[in-house]
């Protein structure tokens, strides 16, 4: 009886173990996050890939700000596989596609980039030209309106980049996460 | 029979809290996994989907980041070469800009010899330069940090 006992404990427990690691090497589904609010939603995603190469280790991403542009970079010592930045049209998107969220902000990323690029960068030219025309001595009164005006622009575009690249930090993040742990 | 039965139920006990322990680690990287958001000159760090700040990095204003990716060794690395870096970075640059506007005020300045501003210009640029390369050197250790300690989470 005992031995009975004790082969149906040992049933039982290996039957366990072999469900654990089957599950650690495949996602259960998890909850969704919404990328608007960052809130958990209750619906279901699609799981990237979860084979050995795309570890963590192998396939995270990360990105290094590097003189007004960002490199973005793979795995621990990985290559950098894309350049974002002005007017730089690198495809997040794609990059990160695997993941839902992800390439919800990665859309967020590209429309803000750009906005806050052109934006920017006229008004960067606007406050040039305004100096050059102050400089000039002309008693023009359209230079410190240009100067104001060309600071209101880049300070606009500044925000959209700082908002463009909270929103690619964010993608990062959620396809890192949704990459097989 | 019972005690059969009673152990067949001790076993499925076992299968059923295995899934219990995967949500946990799933939970790891939801709530603890960090990055960094940048706004107005300031940076933060913040943790988990819910996107609580747990440092915030200002111009002047350095935090200890090795204390908060501390389990990770090679985060801690990264983050003090960030601390090393970062405080540095920030006073080179002002300085270098503080002196650009010392060499505006004094290339407006009659009959001052004119090396004056020249060599005032080449020291604000060079600082600029050299504490932009500090900063730049500083904001790459810290997104490895991150990614270091993120890698690290169970």
């Amino acid at each position: 009886m005992k031995s009975r006992i004790l082969r149906a404990l040992l049933i039982g427990a290996s039957v366990s173990g072999a469900t654990a690691g089957a599950q650690t090497i495949s996602h259960a589904a998890p909850p969704v996050a919404n990328s608007e609010s960052g809130t958990v939603a209750g619906s279901t995603r699609t799981a990237p890939p979860s084979d050995s190469s795309h570890s963590y280790d192998a396939q995270a991403l990360r990105f290094e700000s590097h003189w007004g542009s960002a490199d973005i970079i793979r795995g621990a010592n990985g290559p950098v596989i894309g350049t974002v930045g002005w007017f730089r049209g690198f495809d997040v998107e794609k990059l990160v596609e695997s993941s839902p969220q992800a390439a919800t902000e990665a859309r967020a990323f590209k429309t803000n980039n750009f906005r806050g690029s052109l934006v920017g960068g006229l008004g960067a030219a606007t406050v040039v030209v305004g100096a050059v025309l102050t400089s000039n001595s002309s008693n023009n009164a359209a230079s410190p309106i240009l100067i104001v005006a060309g600071a209101v622009a880049v300070a606009w575009g500044a925000q959209h980049l700082n908002t463009g690249y909270s929103a690619l930090s964010r993608a990062l993040w959620w396809y890192n996460r949704d990459l097989a742990r | 029979m019972s005690r059969l039965l009673l152990a067949l139920c001790t076993g499925t006990c076992i299968l059923i809290t295995g899934p219990t322990l995967l949500t946990a680690q799933e939970r790891s990287y939801e709530e603890n996994a960090l990055r960094i958001d940048e706004h107005g000159g300031t940076i933060s760090i913040v943790r988990g989907v819910s996107e609580t700040v747990v440092a915030k990095i200002g111009v002047f204003r350095a935090v200890d980041v090795a204390a908060v990716v501390s389990p990770s060794p090679k985060a801690i690395a990264e983050a003090t070469v960030f601390q090393r870096n970062y405080r540095p970075g920030t006073w080179i640059t002002s300085l270098g800009i503080a002196t650009l506007g010392a060499a505006v005020g004094a290339s407006r300045i009659s009959g001052l010899n004119r090396a004056i501003p020249t060599s005032l210009t080449i020291a604000s640029v060079s600082l600029i330069t050299y504490g932009g390369f500090r900063l730049e050197t500083a904001h790459r250790a810290l997104a490895r940090a991150i990614w270091w300690y993120n890698r690290d989470l169970k």
